[in-house]
């Protein structure tokens, strides 16, 4: 196979695949609506004090079996 | 949710505060064999014995002392404090804690004197080296374990405990597990109550273990009790040890700066002081 055929196959490889990307790209937008941070629960306590939940915790309504509370 | 399982807990007192351990499918048998196991590392790290591990390299100032190997990982676990913290919690603030007045165990009573002008003290590791099997404290320092021993306790004694288990010494906590029901073990956190599931947790506060004139915590940027407007935090992070560090430099940053503290390195968090900076 002569080498111009080669360099001609390789070239349009190359505008192919970066057309395709392109394509790919601008057709799967970033949804700009998206949240940057993962939801939290945020609240101001009845003790009076600001508690935060991160989503890697669940709060529950199970009774404690024991507490973080400092004696 | 799966049937519950029985779960087992025992209580005692160590360290100069309350500590329970639970577990799900182990003999009570072993959770004694836990108690035993936080009395005798305790022994080797309070200051309150002359005859502790810490006492000794405190009293030797100045000269290498052959340690434990127990007692080389909590020396190294407090200059790990130190590096994660940028120095807020420093281990090495003895000498002000003796300063402030507490000098021995609040069980024997409560400290009467009080620090009003302070001397902040170096960073831990310009006063402590700790080698293979050996420490020393520059002249002149000292070196008080505090929360960080117990939550690095903590940690440790929930892997010897068994795979669904939580350890909770004084409120350093750690949680490994499912749980009774398969779903965390419930604990509570300022006001609610949490599932804890490979999760620690602590708190930090100075609303317990203060005095007339003074409390425990000291600010290694004053060498006084610290005054930041924050007078208790808690936190939930990967581990007891991590949640001790994180929830001590929280309160010592006060309230402007601990919220954005906490977003980055906890999971969750409890605030409560002044807020009035």
């Amino acid at each position: 196979m002569r080498p111009g055929i080669l360099k001609i196959a390789a070239t349009l490889l190359t505008l192919g695949s970066t057309a395709a990307s392109a394509v790919f790209v601008t057709s799967h937008l970033k949804n700009a609506t998206a949240p940057l941070q993962p939801p939290v629960l945020t609240s101001t306590s009845t003790l009076g004090g600001t508690v935060v939940v991160g989503p890697s915790v669940q709060p529950t309504s199970q009774d404690p079996i024991t507490s973080t509370y400092a004696s | 949710m799966r049937p519950e399982s029985t779960v087992v807990a025992h209580d005692f007192l160590a360290m100069g505060t309350s500590c329970c351990l639970f577990a799900v499918d182990r003999p009570v048998s072993r959770l004694r064999a836990g108690e035993l196991w936080v009395r005798r590392l305790a022994a080797r790290l309070t200051r309150f014995s002359a005859d502790s591990e810490l006492s000794r390299l405190n009293a030797a100032a100045g000269e290498w002392m052959p340690i434990s190997a127990d007692f080389e990982a909590a020396l190294r676990a407090a200059l790990r404090a130190s590096e994660m913290s940028a120095g807020l919690v420093n281990a090495g603030v003895l000498p002000a804690l003796l300063a402030a007045g507490y000098t021995r165990s609040l069980a024997d009573g409560p400290p009467s004197a009080a620090l009003m002008q302070g001397q902040p003290p170096a960073r831990l590791p310009e006063v402590l080296d700790v080698g293979r099997r050996r420490a020393r404290v520059r002249p002149g320092a000292g070196i008080d374990l505090g929360g960080i021993a117990k939550g690095w306790m903590a940690d440790r004694l929930c892997e010897l405990i068994g795979p669904n288990a939580v350890v909770n010494l004084g409120g350093d906590l750690r949680a490994v597990g499912g749980g009774p029901r398969g779903q965390g073990w419930p604990v509570r956190m300022g006001d609610v109550t949490l599932m804890l599931r490979g999760h620690g947790a602590a708190t930090s506060s100075v609303r317990r273990r203060r005095w007339a004139g003074g409390h425990h915590l000291i600010d290694p940027r004053t060498g006084l009790p610290a005054e930041t407007g924050l007078e208790e935090v808690s936190v939930v992070a990967a581990g007891g040890f991590e949640a001790e560090v994180v929830a001590k430099t929280a309160l010592l940053l006060g309230p402007n700066l601990a919220p954005a503290y906490c977003a980055a390195h906890a999971m969750a968090w409890w605030l409560d002081g002044r807020h009035d900076g």
